[in-house]
């Protein structure tokens, strides 16, 4: 076999395959900047100038190095399996911007030997055709397509603090309702208010009357394993989410999101379900929802 | 110069006509000669082809552009008088579109929007049909180009010899036939061509978007990356790549139709279509970004092409690619990924170039997730 195992990465059909776009890899803010207020070709010819200078670090740039770190040890006890994480670039750039990137990629060396750089078209066909496990965009127009076609998605945002992250451990924050499970929970506590939303969990519950019960027996029900579980009752997330620092925190609501990101948490935002017509308790204009923006960017 | 087996002919709705049989090497002087006989009959309707030097002329032979297996299995079992009763005899019966038929139609769509932007331009798509047919099977061609709507004015019908010379007096910019050895002669002329496969599954492509997408090495680019893959493995091959970043790689068989594609791009640029643009172009490549990709994009850039979408698979089935890309034409050197393109619908052509020809590869499964 001409393929050395290092080198190739694995089939998508075995692979746990994670999607990034370029500006969650890496800080693009200044080139970004370019490309709005001067246009494609200046934008262009800038990447072309800066093309030796590797970007700095973006936000899901820890997340894929814990990622490759996961797999460096998958390798050493399962050197011929190709169940590992494979990570593709996603990207809306033109393909000159490439020599860019693949600069980037490899002075941090990264393993990232998959692009799609689609030129300005929509990547929902290219993540569909990689069995796409996970998408991370900073654009949550895409990260709201994926999430339509059944494609796990969340949008980022810059961090402006980071707190330190562990080297050797991948750690993923999930919030609960609207992000594992469905927002039907969800949407009895926005439309109806919390006693409504505990007397309706009772009601589908067997023995025990908190909502958290419910919780832990569906994820019993699915098989699936979480290590750590909070049920906060409403407190903050943000000082747990520092004391947990994990590589990606999902959340469905922006108000958690942006508390996690004040005390420095990288959080992504997961655009789905009801939570998306409320902010901060208010219920918003859905045509304006896009409108929340963050204060840094 | 005595006998000249060729018939170019001019077509027409009813009987057509032998215009003065083009000379192989002249085309000046008989196109004069032409002239008048053209502009005395005919329809003003329809536009008039373009001049070959100014033109991207496509040529198509008869089985790409229709599916003409039947017919092709009755002059091999049963000989060519059998077949051209036959053919004749089925005169009135138009054949059904062949692996080339979405192209060319897609060809015919870009250059009604060239014609409304650039009126007076002769810098169009023309297509040729390039046949090794006898030209009594040219009425029953005729009548299914007529049928299905086409727009293909130009016809060799070579009786048999080689179309290779012809391919060079139209100047032709691509040469599309289901018979390798044509192709291979025609590569070895210089002449972007490739090989097309009749598949029975066929993905529905866009009317709208010429979608043309290319493998790298071997198609865009020369094959010697392969040769040092094929002799001395992956980790060679990569550490060629990064010594050798800032050297361009030598050009492909492909490489001339991708520029003649850019031109006509950048005239839809000019008046404000780039995002709308017709033309749309992919680069599908086994390669690897991190490993390998540099020295391709800079080759590109070199070359000052653009390619509009890029795809390094690293080693990732080509074809659920192809499937949301959905081309009208995919052009790769390697027989073991034209097949899976084709297996899943996709129209995917082979270019019988370079060191991949030496070693067919054995299709292996994929297990599905």
């Amino acid at each position: 076999n001409f393929f050395s195992h290092i080198r190739t990465p694995p089939k998508p059909s075995n692979a746990v395959t994670i999607a990034v776009s370029s500006r969650t890899l890496f800080n693009m803010v200044k080139e970004r900047k370019v490309f709005e207020e001067e246009g494609l070709e200046k934008y262009v010819a800038h990447q072309l100038e800066l093309e030796d200078q590797p970007f700095t670090p973006g936000v899901s740039f820890p997340f894929v190095k814990a990622l490759m770190n996961v797999n460096a040890r998958l390798r050493e006890l399962y050197p011929d399996s190709e169940e590992l994480f494979d990570i593709v670039l996603m990207t809306n750039n033109h393909a000159q911007v490439g020599v860019r990137l693949i600069n980037s990629i490899n002075y941090y060396d990264l393993t990232i030997e998959r692009f799609c750089m689609t030129g300005g078209e929509s990547p929902i066909g290219y993540l569909k055709a990689y069995m796409t496990n996970l998408y991370l965009s900073k654009d949550s127009m895409k990260v709201q397509e994926a999430i339509e076609e059944g494609i796990a998605a969340a949008t980022m945002f810059t961090c402006d603090s980071e707190n330190e992250l562990s080297d050797t451990q991948l750690r993923v924050a999930f919030d609960g309702d609207a992000v594992l499970f469905s927002d039907e929970s969800e949407i009895i506590v926005k439309e109806h208010g919390l006693d409504t939303f505990f007397r309706h969990e009772k009601e589908f519950e067997n023995n025990a009357a908190s909502a958290g019960a419910r919780v832990l027996k569906t994820l019993r029900s699915w098989g699936l394993e979480v290590d750590e579980a909070l049920f906060l009752a409403g407190a903050p997330k943000g000082p747990l989410l520092q004391k947990i620092r994990p590589h990606i925190f999902f959340d469905d609501q922006m108000f958690h999101i942006e508390g996690a990101q004040e005390l420095g948490t990288i959080a992504a935002h997961v655009p789905y379900g009801i939570g998306q017509k409320y902010h901060k308790g208010k219920r918003i204009d859905t045509n304006t929802n896009n409108e929340i923006k963050m204060s840094k960017k | 110069m005595s006998l000249d087996p060729v018939q170019v002919m001019k077509r027409q709705d009813s009987l057509p006509k032998t215009c003065p049989s083009a000379s192989n090497g002249d085309s000046k002087a008989s196109w004069d000669d032409s002239k008048d006989i053209h502009e005395n009959v005919g329809s003003t309707k329809k536009p008039k082809p373009p001049k070959p030097e100014n033109a991207v002329t496509i040529a198509v032979s008869s089985r790409v552009l229709f599916h003409t297996e039947k017919e092709q299995k009755v002059f091999e079992q049963q000989g060519i008088e059998e077949y051209l009763r036959y053919q004749v005899e089925h005169e009135n019966e138009p054949f059904a579109p062949g692996p080339a038929f979405p192209l060319v139609k897609a060809l015919e769509a870009v250059n009604n929007h060239l014609r409304e932007l650039y009126p007076e331009s002769e810098e169009l798509f023309d297509i040729v049909l390039v046949t090794y047919n006898h030209a009594n099977v040219g009425i029953r061609l005729i009548n299914t180009i007529n049928y299905h709507n086409l727009f293909i004015e130009r016809f060799c019908m070579t009786g048999g010899s080689s179309p290779t010379g012809y391919l060079k007096a139209w100047h032709t910019n691509l040469y599309l036939s289901a018979d390798t050895a044509k192709v291979q002669e025609a590569l070895s002329e210089g002449i972007a061509a490739a090989t097309m496969f009749m598949s029975e599954k066929q993905i529905e492509v866009s009317k709208t978007q010429l979608k043309v997408a290319f493998d790298g090495d071997a198609v865009l680019f020369s094959d010697e990356s392969e040769r040092i893959f094929k002799a001395h493995g992956l980790d060679k091959f990569f550490e060629h790549e990064r010594e050798n970043e800032n050297t361009l790689l030598d050009h492909g068989p492909l490489k001339g139709f991708l520029e003649v594609l850019g031109k006509l791009q950048k005239k839809f640029y000019a008046k404000g279509h780039r995002l709308d643009c017709p033309i749309r172009t992919y680069l599908v490549t086994a390669r690897s970004a991190a490993s390998s990709g540099i020295r391709a994009l800079k080759t590109l850039r070199a070359w000052g092409l653009e390619i509009d979408e890029a795809l390094f698979l690293a080693g990732a089935p080509k074809g659920p690619m192809l499937e949301k890309i959905r081309p009208h034409i995919y052009f790769d050197d390697q027989m073991f990924h034209v097949e899976g393109a084709v297996e899943m619908g996709a129209i995917a052509a082979h270019v019988p170039y370079g060191i991949a020809q030496k070693y067919p590869h054995k299709k292996s499964t994929n297990t599905g997730k």
